[in-house]
């Protein structure tokens, strides 16, 4: 085990500059999730890490050692490849056994490493079959399994469940989670899902073109996003971002379309006049007698819970409705914020707001 | 009544396995004309000659006097008998054997070399190419004047660097190399553009992995990519073995498969016996044997090589 330190690393494909100065610390054991949008340079700094692609600029630590230019194999990495990347013509076994036999081990510690990775991922049974011979989930499995067999200092996971279905994406994100509380071995993994990236992380990286929007725990980005991307990409559904503008008459408050207003969320200071971005999660939106008075689009039942689909001045807003509701379509309500859990972010440059 | 309705109905839809057969062979029927063209064509340049070779195969027929006697089996039992047949055979084994599995290795090296350079690979395999495309006999006459004694180009090229060289045409054991080397130059390219082909399809994501795991180029190569593309590797070595037991116009200009019968092959043989003694039918049996040959060694060549075949996705 060991931390991975990334600092000032900057990356080019010819002209277009995929990652801009970004400095990272990943604690020792930590799982960390690199989350961005497609064409973030997510996966290209994880490729960077594991050696696969040439750093520009910057540097990149694995423990005490500088590893730019010390080659894959030489960094004591592991990684899991989107499509598995299992070797076709080999069985489990010799998929699983292949890095050690590299590394010149004797056949009874490759057999009994193989044989406890397998045993930690239920792949006794399949251990003699092809990879073409196994379903999606056990397929991952076994790419985990030729992972941890080596006994890395980092695993590296390029969206690893990307290619399954939702049920045993969830199946396997658990089985992850509860691996590394095993073995605890530093882990960097890339996906593009925030539920994979909130549920999974011990810190969460987000990233927008090349460069940290925000990193810190999973709760951290949920409560106090630190700008309106971070505030729209972490959390399902999106935050409702209402323009408005700041008023400081009396405790201060937000003035929106048509008149209405909002106190301002508790912690947040805005100028006189300044133009503003009110947020406010759809699970921290009450329906009541005051608030934004909206009218409902459609109403989603979920069983859990409610989502009402509605619409402010043309804005279109959801809301969260935890108790059974008997909303109905155009329907006029009133949404109110929960007032700590409300944020305020400058219109212009969407940084967050705070006394 | 009306529940009675609808079960009847979902039976009638149910299909029993002959109805299923049937609606296939219906389908395969309307399918039928599609074939036909190709198949005609197929017939008057393939499947007629084949069974007039065959059937020509059972006669004693000279071409020169016309006069045809059927003999069975015997023109088999012939050549069979035949040391000559023994020892052509023994020469094409050795020349296809030695210039497919030098076009092999060669020809994977130079892929795996263009597969690693990141620039001009378009124009060097381009370039590697042409030996491939100039028609064999012209070729071969390019190879005569290169090989050719005293004056040759590669007489020349050796001499400048004081090397004194054999006699490339004339020496037995040097026309057999000379012949392999003519043929590899040709198919080499061949060889080269299906590899490095074949090597572009292996998943990169598979490369890498082996990278991290630890393994060298060389074993990168060896290891994962060639397992990879086994099946097109059967295929190639299958044609080029296939292609080279025909081999025939480059050592006719070259050797005309001499010195005395140096490199005589199996198709110089059959030449011999059908356009110079005129022996039609004992040609016609050696074409037949030669073909039950290339088949059984394509046989082998594909469950040896291509054995793993299944254990790949």
């Amino acid at each position: 085990m060991a931390s991975v330190q990334i600092s000032g690393i900057e990356k080019y494909f010819g002209d277009t500059h995929v990652i801009r100065g970004i400095d990272i610390n990943i604690a020792d054991g930590e799982f960390c999730v690199l989350v961005g949008p497609s064409g973030c340079g997510k996966s290209t700094l994880l490729r960077m890490i594991a050696g696969l692609e040439e750093i520009d600029e910057g540097q990149i630590s694995i423990g005490a050692r500088v590893v730019n230019s010390v080659p894959p194999k030489q960094r004591d990495i592991a990684m899991v490849f989107q499509n598995y990347a299992l070797y076709p013509h080999m069985s489990v076994r010799e998929n699983m056994s292949f890095s050690l036999q590299l590394a010149k081990k004797s056949k009874p510690e490759i057999e009994q490493r193989v044989h406890k990775a397998a045993d930690i991922l239920g792949l006794v049974p399949y251990l003699d079959r092809y990879p073409r011979q196994l379903s999606g989930g056990q397929r991952q499995r076994v790419a985990m399994g030729r992972a941890i067999v080596r006994n890395p200092q980092v695993f590296l996971f390029d969206e690893p469940l990307s290619n399954l279905d939702a049920k045993l994406r969830v199946q396997m994100r658990t089985e992850i989670r509860e691996l590394h509380q095993r073995l605890k071995t530093t882990s960097v993994y890339v996906t593009h899902d925030q539920t994979e990236a909130m549920t999974m992380a011990d810190k969460i990286v987000l990233m927008q073109d090349g460069v940290v929007e925000q990193a810190g725990a999973p709760l951290d980005l949920y409560d106090r996003p630190a700008n309106t991307f971070v505030a729209r990409f972490i959390g399902s559904p999106a935050m409702n971002l209402i323009p408005g503008v700041a008023r400081s008459t009396g405790d201060g408050h937000v003035e929106f379309e048509g008149g209405v207003t909002l106190p301002l969320p508790a912690g947040a200071r805005a100028a006189e006049g300044q133009s503003v971005l009110y947020g406010m999660r759809p699970e921290h939106c009450v329906v009541g007698a005051s608030g934004l008075p909206v009218e409902v689009v459609v109403v989603e039942p979920t069983g859990a819970d409610t989502q009402l689909y509605c619409r402010f001045k043309g804005q279109e807003m959801t809301a969260t409705v935890r108790d059974r509701t008997d909303c109905r379509s155009g329907d006029r309500i009133a949404l109110a914020p929960d007032l700590n859990r409300a944020h305020l972010f400058d219109a212009a440059s969407g940084v967050r707001l705070v006394a | 009544m009306a529940v009675e309705t609808t079960m009847s109905n979902t039976r009638h839809e149910v299909r029993t396995p002959a109805a299923k057969r049937r609606v296939k062979a219906a389908k395969g029927r309307r399918l039928w004309p599609f074939l036909l063209p190709s198949a005609i064509v197929s017939f008057f340049i393939l499947i007629y000659p084949l069974c007039y070779a065959l059937y020509l195969s059972l006669f004693s027929y000279y071409l020169d006097s016309g006069v045809s006697n059927f003999v069975g089996l015997g023109n088999y039992t012939d050549l069979l008998g035949d040391g000559r047949f023994w020892s052509s055979l023994q020469r094409t084994l050795l020349i296809v054997v030695a210039a497919v599995s030098l076009e092999f290795c060669v020809g994977l090296a130079i892929a795996y070399g263009l597969y690693r350079l990141t620039f001009g690979v378009r124009t060097l395999n381009l370039l590697m190419f042409l030996p491939h495309i100039i028609t064999p006999v012209v070729a071969a006459l390019f190879l005569k004047w290169i090989f050719a004694g005293r004056w040759g180009l590669l007489d020349l090229i050796l001499g400048s660097m004081g090397i004194f060289s054999p006699d490339w045409l004339g020496d037995p054991m040097w026309a057999r190399i000379s012949v392999v080397l003519a043929d590899a130059w040709q198919f080499t390219p061949f060889m080269i553009l299906v590899l490095y082909a074949g090597l572009n399809t292996v998943d990169q994501s598979q490369i890498e992995a082996a990278q991290i795991d630890g393994a060298a180029g060389w074993q990168i190569l060896f290891r994962i990519m060639l397992p990879s593309i086994r099946p097109l590797i059967v295929f190639v070595l299958t044609m080029r073995m296939m292609d080279a037991f025909r081999y025939f116009d480059t050592i006719y200009v070259l050797t005309s498969g001499g010195p005395g019968s140096a490199t005589e092959t199996l198709t110089m043989q059959t030449y011999a016996l059908a356009f110079r003694l005129f022996e039609v039918g004992k040609a016609s049996a050696l074409g037949v044997l030669t073909l039950v040959i290339v088949l059984l060694l394509a046989a082998i060549l594909i469950g040896v090589v291509g054995r793993s075949k299944e254990k790949s996705q």
